[in-house]
Formats: structure tokens, sequence, C-alpha cells
């Protein structure tokens, strides 16, 4: 128990004042985050399901799941979509968001308006989302009528049920939702840039595109690696407006992982393999994540 | 010159505007449309029939004439009162714990290298994994179905945004910054609340913003953690989706009514979104 007297003089002590400030986030770390990663690590090894009795008293199988993962095709076919998906989506949504947040950083009449009608599509709910695209990419759907409206050659591909056209269909709602957060936090670390360089840059006669390549874009280095970090993470979830517009289908051909995990838990209760899976994803992702960032430490 | 440059920007804009907005365009659109225009042979772009039933039932099922052949009776009020105070609770406490280590990674280097990437690694869980041992954890607390444990939930979920994004903002403020404030003899609890994080307002607004939106808009965790007393909207959406089909308008209604808190915080975080809003600052 810390005394009070101890953490006297907290504000003005180097030692003491970190500590207090990661206090709250370590106690929320090992309060809530400790006991379910064991759980998970234990369960990993067992053949646990819930519809044959709790947790501990599963029989422990020890690599039994990893022997299972090395067969499963359709795993290894949503992990390769899924790893698909995240690279074209979060690429597309990148580049739109630049452009477009280049267009943003000088003021101009309208600008607040036009923002936020740009950050609307991340505003509705991804479950609405997967209707509103379901019911868009239909053979009778507005897509294909406005697209015969304007060719005067009737279309009634339907969309969901070809396997490309629907991972297609299911990349761009990704891409039309998210798009904006990318968009926003570039455009608020275009517009924390120091004005001096830049404007001294121009004063010294250097071409806009110039001033980007050399200036903009190494002082965004750090913001465009933290958004491309999240943003590939949360596609690598992308899991209930997908579910919902196609299913994982037609077949299998639009499954992700996370359907995968959905299904594999809910549908087949199979928490062990679920739970081994999850602990092999998760050091995947941790790893190469590791390298993504090492350029941002120790900067 | 600068002015071809200007009417090829409004150009550029106009035409990410189109594809932006079509999907909204849709559904509030289908949010209008009388039951008999949801699914068509030809699709309609325009309904000349607007009603406004699609709206009532979410406040008052029994009003509307949808009870004659479906047997939805809820309204959205529980679901409504649940969203925002889940929403609420959760980016803000994911704000607060998330900006106050965040600082002090930033300019303490507290938790080293390992740590950051530790928090980071919270996002990366695949949720419904991470979700089957919170269950577990949370029945025997009787947590389970409960506001505060989904709070709790969603805070440590959001926490690697908040501190990664948060991070970056204060990494960007100079030290000189830091340096001035404590030759002015702040201290260092003064220093962050009054000097650093004012500097960071744009960052905080984004990060909240975002945040907000992740917790309005989730789905999977309130799934699994709630039974009946904490359903929050995306999970009221399943009732529009029936034994006699999807209800498309009710779905599109509830779908237009719920951006509207997230619309509200977008308004209002805008005033922070100005070039040199931060930098003005310091000049001061």
């Amino acid at each position: 128990m810390v005394s009070l007297k101890a953490i006297k003089g907290w504000s003005n002590d180097v030692e003491k004042f970190p500590t207090i400030l990661m206090m709250p986030i370590n106690i929320l770390l090992n309060l809530i985050a400790l006991f379910p990663l064991f759980i998970l690590v234990y369960a990993s090894i067992t053949d646990w399901s819930p519809s044959t009795g709790s947790w501990f008293r599963a029989h422990i199988i020890w690599g039994g799941n990893l022997v299972r993962l090395a067969g499963d095709g359709i795993l290894h076919m949503a992990v390769l979509r899924t790893a698909l998906i995240v690279v074209v989506a979060t690429g597309l949504e990148f580049l739109f968001g630049l452009i477009l947040a280049l267009l943003f950083v000088e003021e101009f009449r309208g600008k607040r308006i036009l923002v936020s009608i740009f950050l609307l599509p991340m505003m509705v709910i991804p479950a609405v989302s997967g209707y509103m695209f379901f019911m868009m990419f239909q053979g009778a759907g507005p897509i294909n009528k406005i697209f015969s409206l304007l060719t005067g050659v009737r279309i009634e591909t339907a969309w969901l049920t070809i396997p490309n056209t629907a991972l297609f269909a299911t990349m761009l709602m990704d891409i039309w939702q998210w798009t904006p957060f990318m968009f926003l936090i570039l455009l608020s670390g275009l517009l924390a840039l120091p004005p001096d360089p830049l404007n001294a840059a121009r004063v010294l006669g250097a071409s806009e595109l110039t001033i980007f390549r050399r200036l903009t874009l190494p002082m965004l280095k750090r913001i465009i690696m933290i958004a491309l970090i999240l943003r590939s993470i949360e596609a690598f979830k992308l899991m209930d407006g997908i579910y919902i517009m196609t299913q994982g289908g037609p077949g299998y051909s639009t499954q992700t992982i996370s359907m995968w995990f959905y299904e594999a838990g809910f549908k087949y209760l199979d928490y062990g393999y679920v739970s081994m899976i999850a602990m092999v994803t998760w050091v995947c992702l941790g790893l190469i994540s590791w390298f993504a960032i090492k350029p941002l430490r120790g900067g | 010159m600068a002015s071809i440059r200007r009417i090829l920007k409004f150009v550029v804009i106009a035409l990410a505007l189109l594809p932006s907005l079509f999907p909204i365009y849709w559904m509030v659109m289908t949010a209008f449309k009388p039951h008999d225009e949801w699914v068509t042979k030809e699709a309609i772009l325009f309904t000349t029939r607007p009603t406004y039933e699609n709206f009532l039932i979410l406040f008052n099922p029994e009003a509307t004439s949808y009870v004659s052949f479906t047997a939805i009776r809820t309204s959205i009020y529980h679901a409504l009162y649940n969203s925002l105070i889940l929403s609420i609770g959760g980016t803000i406490l994911a704000l607060v714990v998330g900006t106050l280590a965040a600082y002090a990674m930033s300019r303490f280097r507290a938790g080293g290298d390992v740590m950051p990437q530790l928090i980071l690694m919270f996002r990366m869980m695949p949720p419904i994994a991470a979700m089957i041992p919170i269950t577990i954890m949370y029945s025997a607390f009787r947590w389970v179905d409960t506001h505060q444990g989904l709070i709790v939930t969603y805070g440590l979920f959001n926490l690697p945004f908040v501190v990664w994004l948060m991070k970056s903002f204060f990494d960007d403020v100079p030290r000189e910054v830091d340096e001035a404030a404590f030759v002015d003899g702040w201290s260092y609890w003064g220093t962050f609340t009054r000097v650093v994080l004012p500097l960071t307002y744009t960052g905080l607004a984004v990060t909240g913003l975002f945040i907000y939106i992740l917790t309005w808009s989730d789905f999977l965790v309130v799934l699994l953690l709630t039974n009946v007393r904490a359903d929050t909207i995306p999970i009221f959406l399943a009732n529009y989706s029936t034994a006699y089909g999807e209800l498309y308008g009710p779905l599109a209604a509830t779908g237009t009514f719920a951006i509207i808190p997230p619309v509200v915080i977008g308004l209002a975080i805008q005033r922070y979104l100005v070039r040199g809003f931060t930098f003005g600052a310091i000049k001061r």
C-alpha cells in the first residue's frame, strides 16, 4: 500500500510522475486482461467445447489443435482472402484519404460542411451498411439500374452470387466505410504541421510537388504509419457488415478470418480450436506489427 | 493558374462526393419507402409515396401497419439508452486512461518499447476469441449483461487507439514547450494539463470521435456480453430480420436515426479541425 506521504510531491518527481500516469492503464490491463489471456492459452491446448462441460474439465490434447490447423484448407483460404482484403482496402483507403485530406488543408467557404459530409460513411452502423450494400448489389438493385441508365445497356449482374464480384463488393463496402478514417487522421496530421518550414519553402520558390515530397510527406510519416497500422488491424477483423452482406458466400468465397471465428465459435462451439487459432494469429500479427512499427521506435 | 487549380479541386471533391453519398442516399430513401417498394423487380431510385411508418415503428410499433404481419412489439428506447450510456462511458474511460499513459510514454518513455506494442496487441486479438474467456471471468463477478462490464471492456478494447494516436500527437509537440513551462515554474502535472494537452486538442477530438463511433456501432462485444438488459442499437437491429424476411424500411430507418449522435459529435469537433489551432496557442 502506497502511503500518502510517499506520493506527496509526485507532480515534481521525475520517477513518480510517469508511474502515476501509467497506474490506471496498468490496473485495467492486469485486472481485466491477464486472467482471460491465461484461460485462452490454457484452452488452446484442450479440446474444450461448452457442449461437453467447463473449460477446466476439458481434455488436454497439447498440440492437437495445431495439427488440425495444418490441415484446415477452409481456414487457410480465409487467411489469404483476409490478407488480400487488408492490403487492397487499406491501400486504397490511404490513397483516397490522402488526396481528400490534401484538398481540405486550406480554408475555403463550405469546408466545415463538406468535411462533415465526407465523414458520414464512417458513422453508419456497419450492420446497416451491410444491409444497404446487400440491397445495392442485387441483380435488380440501384447500382445496376444507374449503370443501365448511363450506358443504355441493360445490366442485371447479381454481384453477390459470383465469387469474384462478391469479394469486390465487400472490399468496396470497406473502402466506402473507412476512407473517412484515413481522411480525418491524415487531415488532423496535416493541420498540426508547423506552417513555417512550408511557407519558407514556398517563398524560396519550391514547387508544391517538391514541398509535398520533401517536407510534408516526411513530417507526416509517423501519423501515416500509425493510421495504416490501426486501419489494417481493423480491416483484419472485418466482420459484421460483410457477414450480413454475403454470409461468407457464395460458397466460402467471401469468408474472412473473423467470420471463420464466428462460425467455429458459435455454430460449432469449437472453443479449444478457436483459442488455438486465436493465439496463432495473435502471435503472427504481433510479430508483423513489431517489425512494421520498428521505424517509429527510438525516433 | 490559381483559378484552374481551384476548379480542379472542386471537380475532384464533387467526384468523390457521389460514391461517398450514394449508399447514404439509398439508406435514407429506403427509410422513407413503403414496404412494397423495398424489394422490387426494378430498383426504385426515388420514391413517390414517402411514408414515415418506418420511423414510427422504432418508437411505437403498435401504431404501424406492420403490426398485422410481424410480431415486433419492442421500441428502440431501451436500446438507445444503453447505446448512449455504453458509448459515452467507454469513450471517456478509454480517453482518460489512454491519454495519461500516452503522455507518460511520449515524455518519459514509460513502459519502454514493449508496453506500446503490448497495448496495440489488444486490438489484434480476434474479438470472438477474446470474448470467450472474458465472459467466463465476468460471470464470476456477475458482470455479464451489466453496464460496468461493457464499459470496462470497451475501455480496454479502445485503449490501443487512444494510446497510439495520442502518443503520436504528443510526440509532435516540441520538447521546448515543456522546457519553457518548467522554467516558468509549472509542475509536471501542470505542464501536462495546462500547456501540452491544450496543444493536442485536434488530436484528442479526432481520437474521441473515432472511438465513440467504434463503440456506438459495435456489434460483437455487446452480442457476446449481454442477454437482455444491456442490448444496444446494433443488437436491436436484429428485431427487423424477421421470419417474414428482412424489414429493410425499419432497418434503414434505424440506421438513419442512429447516425445522429456521431454526426452531432462530428460537428462539435469541427472547430478543432483548423490549421494553426495548435500553433496559434504556442505563440500566446
